[in-house]
C-alpha cells in the first residue's frame, strides 16, 4: 500500500474511461491483425479469430475476476505476486513492462505510417529521418500528457474511443447491409480452407488482435468503485472486440466489393480477402475494406486512415499509461526501486515512472528505426537478426511479453482461488469445481486451466517460430532479474522468497480505498466467522 | 444497384443492437449504498428548498446566511423571501413607531436585495411588526408554505441556557418545516464585511 505521506493516485476514471483505456489498447489491434490473419488463414480466417477469441475470452474473464477482487494498480503483476510470490510477480510485471514500452513505440510508429497515407513526407522508406522525428515527437507528447494527469489522458482516450466505436459499428453495419452475401462466405470457406500449419499461423496472428486487456486492470486503482465497474467494463470490452473481430473476418470473406479489385502482381484476378491479406495491403486492411463498402465507402475513404492513426495513437498512449502504473505498483511492492513510486505533488501522477518508461520506448524506437536511418546498420541487422527489421523485432517481443505474463496470471488465478477464498469476488469465472483445500471450501476454476493451456501453447509457438523473440525476450527477463537481485539484496529482502505481507489487512485497505464498503464488510464478516483471531488482528 | 440480402440486414441490425446494448449495460452499474444515500440527500435537498424564508430581527442576525440562501435558491430555482421582524414590546401599542429598529430592517433587507440581485434571483422582502418574533416567523412560514427557514446567529461566548438566543431555539423547536441555523464563529465575520455591515451596527454582536 502507498506510504501515508505520499499523495495517492486520483480516482478519476469513470466506467467509460475504464472501458476506453482497454479499448484504446485492444481496439487498434484489429487494424493490424485483420490483414495478417486473412493472408495466413485465408478461408478459415473467421475460424482463426474464433479460436484466438476463445483464448482471449478466457484471459478476459481471468482479468475481470482478479481486477474486481483486487482493484489496485499493477494488474497482472500484482495478481501474480499475491498468488505466486514476489519473484514470479516481478517476472510477470517485468514481462508486462516490456509489452507496454513496445506498445508505445510500435503503435506510435504505425500511427505515423497511417498518417503517411495523407502526408507523403512521412513515408518511412523515402523520408526515414522525418518519420523517426515524427514518432519521437508523438512519444514525447504522450509522455507530457500523462505527466499532466490521468484525467486529461482519460478524456482524450474516451473521446477517440467513442468515435472509433461509432465508426467501426458503421463500417460493419453498412458492410453487412449492402454488401454481405452468405453464399459467398460459405463458398470461400469451403474452397479456400488453409492447411493446418497456416490455420495455426493465422490463429497466432489473431491473438495479437486481442492483446491489451491488461490496461483496464492497470487503471483499477484510479477507477471509481472498481469492484463494481471493472467487471462491466471488462466484459463489455471483451464482447465488443470479439464482435468486431468476428464481424470483420466474416465480412471480408463474404463481401462483394463496391469497386473492381485490382489484379495481383502476376496479373491474376484476386478476391477481396486475398487483396486485403497480401503483403502490400495487410497493414491497412480495415481502411481498404471500409472503402469497399457501397455508398458508405466514399465517406470512409476520407476518414478511416485518419481515425486509424488516432486509434493507434491512443493505443500508444495506453502503453505510456500502463508502463508507468505497473512500475508504480511494483515499486510499492518493493519489486523495483522506490523512485518509481513517487507521485508528483503538483499533478498527482507517477511522473518519474512515465518519463523513465517513455525513455525506454525511445531506445526501442532508435533500435527499430536504425536500419532505415543507417545502411550500415541494415547490413548488421541482416547478418545478426536473420534479416528481420526493427518492427519485426518489436512484434516478436510483443507476443513474447504478453504470452509470458498471461501464463503467470492464469496460474495466479488458480493459486488465489485455492489460497484466498475469503476475498469477496463480485465477479467469478463460470464453470468451477467445488472442492475442499486446506480445510476451506474453494471453487477450482476449469476455465483458468483451459486458458493456461491455450496461452502456454501460444507462448511455446512464439518461442519456436520467432528467431528474434526467443533470444531477445528471455534476454529482457535476464536483465530484469539482475536489476531485481541487486535491488533486493541492497534492501535486505529475499530474492526468490517473498517479503512478509499481511494480505488480510491489505485487502481490507484495498476495498476501503476503492469505496467498496459493502464488500469490505463482507470480507471482515468472513474473516470473523472463520478466523476470529486473525480478523481482530487485521482490524 | 445494390441489393440488400436479408441475412446481411439481420446481421447488421443484430450487430448494432449487440454493441449498443453491451455499452448501455456497461455504463449503468448498480449503485452502492453510499451513492444511494447521496442520491436521497440530493432529492431531499430539492424538496427542502422549494420555498425559503430568511429571517432577520433584533436577535436573529442572518446577513451571513443570506448569500448561502441565495445560492441554494438559485441552484434549486426556489422562491426566496426575506423578512425582518420588528418586535414591539407590550408596553407600546402594536402599531407603535420603532424608528431605530425599522431603520435596521431597511438596511438588512436592502443588503438582502443586493445579494439576491448579484445572484440573479428574485427576492421578496417584508417587514413585520409583532409581539413575538417566534410566532411571527411561524405564521409567515405557514402562510408561505415554506420548506425551509434560514436563521443566522453568533456565538455569545457564554452559556445562558439558550446559547443561540431563545427565539432561534423556539423557532427551531416548533417549526413544521426544516430549519437551517448558521452560527458565526467566535472570531469570524463570515460575509458581514462583504455585505457592508459594520460590527457596531449589530448591537447584539459578541465582542
Amino acid at each position: 500500500m502507498p506510504d501515508k505521506h505520499q499523495p495517492e493516485l486520483k480516482r478519476s476514471v469513470t466506467p467509460w474511461g475504464s472501458f476506453s483505456w482497454g479499448y484504446s489498447d485492444v481496439g487498434a489491434d484489429i487494424f493490424v491483425g485483420l490483414g495478417l490473419v486473412l493472408g495466413a488463414a485465408a478461408g478459415a480466417s473467421n475460424v482463426a479469430f474464433l479460436f484466438a477469441g476463445i483464448v482471449y475470452v478466457c484471459i478476459g474473464l481471468a482479468y475481470t475476476e482478479l481486477a474486481a477482487t483486487y482493484p489496485v494498480a499493477g494488474g497482472g503483476q500484482y495478481f501474480v505476486m499475491r498468488g505466486l510470490g514476489d519473484f514470479l510477480g516481478f517476472v510477470a510485471g517485468w514481462a508486462v513492462l516490456l509489452d507496454f514500452t513496445i506498445d508505445v513505440t510500435l503503435f506510435a510508429w504505425s500511427c505515423v505510417d497511417y498518417l503517411s497515407e495523407d502526408i507523403p513526407a512521412l513515408l518511412n522508406p523515402i523520408h526515414p529521418w522525418i518519420h523517426f522525428i515524427a514518432v519521437f515527437g508523438l512519444i514525447a507528447g504522450l509522455c507530457l500528457l500523462n505527466v499532466l494527469g490521468v484525467r486529461e489522458s482519460t478524456t482524450f482516450n474516451g473521446v477517440v474511443s467513442a468515435l472509433d466505436v461509432m465508426s467501426e459499428t458503421s463500417i460493419l453495419f453498412f458492410g453487412f447491409l449492402f454488401a454481405f452475401r452468405p453464399e459467398l462466405l460459405v463458398h470461400t470457406m469451403t474452397t479456400q480452407w488453409p492447411s493446418t500449419f497456416n490455420l495455426m499461423l493465422g490463429a497466432s496472428y489473431a491473438i495479437i488482435s486481442f492483446v491489451g486487456l491488461e490496461s483496464i486492470s492497470q487503471a483499477a486503482q484510479e477507477t471509481q468503485r472498481p469492484a463494481s465497474v471493472i467487471p462491466r467494463t471488462s466484459i463489455a470490452l471483451i464482447l465488443t472486440i470479439l464482435i468486431y473481430a468476428l464481424a470483420y473476418s466474416n465480412l471480408a470473406l463474404g463481401m462483394v466489393p463496391w469497386h473492381q479489385i485490382p489484379l495481383d502482381a502476376m496479373g491474376h484476378a484476386q478476391t477481396l480477402w486475398q487483396w486485403l491479406g497480401n503483403n502490400d495491403n495487410n497493414g491497412k486492411a480495415v481502411a481498404l475494406l471500409a472503402k469497399e463498402v457501397p455508398y458508405f465507402g466514399a465517406l470512409a475513404a476520407l476518414y478511416v486512415p485518419i481515425l486509424g492513426a488516432i486509434l493507434l495513437l491512443i493505443s500508444s498512449n495506453s502503453g505510456v499509461f500502463g508502463s508507468s502504473r505497473i512500475a508504480y505498483a511494483m515499486a510499492n511492492a518493493k519489486l523495483l526501486p522506490s523512485i518509481f513510486q513517487r507521485v508528483n505533488r503538483r499533478f498527482r501522477t507517477p511522473a518519474i515512472s512515465i518519463i523513465a518508461f517513455c525513455a525506454i520506448a525511445v531506445v526501442e524506437l532508435v533500435f527499430a528505426a536504425w536500419p532505415s536511418l543507417d545502411p550500415g546498420a541494415a547490413a548488421f541487422y541482416a547478418k545478426f537478426f536473420h534479416g528481420e527489421g526493427g518492427i519485426g523485432f518489436l512484434g516478436d517481443l510483443y507476443a513474447f511479453g504478453a504470452a509470458t505474463s498471461y501464463s503467470f496470471v492464469f496460474l495466479a488465478l488458480i493459486a488465489l482461488r485455492m489460497n484466498d477464498p475469503l476475498s469477496p469476488r463480485k465477479f467469478r469465472m463460470p464453470f468451477n469445481i467445488p472442492m475442499t483445500y486446506k480445510g476451506e471450501r474453494v471453487l477450482f476454476p476449469v476455465i483458468g486451466v483451459l486458458g493456461f493451456i491455450g496461452i502456454l501453447s501460444i507462448l511455446v509457438f512464439t518461442i519456436l517460430t520467432h528467431d528474434l523473440g526467443r533470444i531477445a525476450g528471455p534476454a529482457w527477463l535476464i536483465l530484469g532479474f539482475i536489476i531485481f537481485v541487486i535491488y533486493r539484496r541492497n534492501k535486505g529482502l529475499p530474492v526468490f522468497g517473498s517479503a512478509p505481507h499481511d494480505w488480510r489487512h491489505e485487502q481490507i485497505g484495498i476495498l476501503r480505498d476503492a469505496g467498496e464498503l459493502e464488500l469490505m464488510d463482507e470480507y471482515v464478516a468472513s474473516l470473523k466467522a472463520r478466523e476470529p483471531a486473525r480478523a481482530a488482528e487485521a482490524r | 444497384m445494390i441489393a440488400v440480402d436479408p441475412v446481411g440486414a439481420v446481421i447488421a441490425l443484430a450487430l448494432v443492437l449487440a454493441v449498443v446494448s453491451t455499452l448501455w449495460w456497461m455504463l449503468h452499474p448498480p449503485i452502492s449504498k453510499v451513492q444511494e444515500i447521496a442520491r436521497d440527500a440530493e432529492t431531499e435537498l430539492e424538496r427542502m428548498v422549494g420555498s425559503i424564508i430568511v429571517v432577520f430581527s433584533e436577535n436573529i442576525a442572518s446577513q451571513h446566511m443570506m448569500a448561502l440562501a441565495a445560492k441554494l435558491a438559485k441552484g434549486e430555482r426556489s422562491e426566496l423571501l426575506a423578512i425582518y421582524v420588528v418586535s414591539v414590546p407590550y408596553s407600546l401599542p402594536p402599531d407603535a413607531e420603532m424608528t431605530d429598529e425599522e431603520r435596521r430592517a431597511l438596511d438588512a433587507l436592502g443588503a438582502a436585495q443586493a445579494i439576491a440581485a448579484k445572484a440573479d434571483i428574485n427576492l421578496r422582502t417584508e417587514t413585520v411588526k409583532a409581539r413575538s418574533t417566534k410566532q411571527a416567523v411561524l405564521d409567515i412560514a405557514k402562510r408561505e408554505r415554506a420548506n425551509l427557514i434560514v436563521l443566522g446567529s453568533f456565538r455569545e461566548g457564554k452559556y445562558t441556557g439558550a446559547p443561540l438566543s431563545r427565539t432561534i431555539e423556539e423557532i427551531a423547536a416548533e417549526a413544521k418545516c426544516d430549519v437551517i441555523i448558521g452560527v458565526e464563529g467566535k472570531h469570524g465575520n463570515l460575509l458581514v464585511d462583504q455585505l457592508g455591515f459594520e460590527q457596531g451596527e449589530q448591537g447584539e454582536k459578541a465582542p
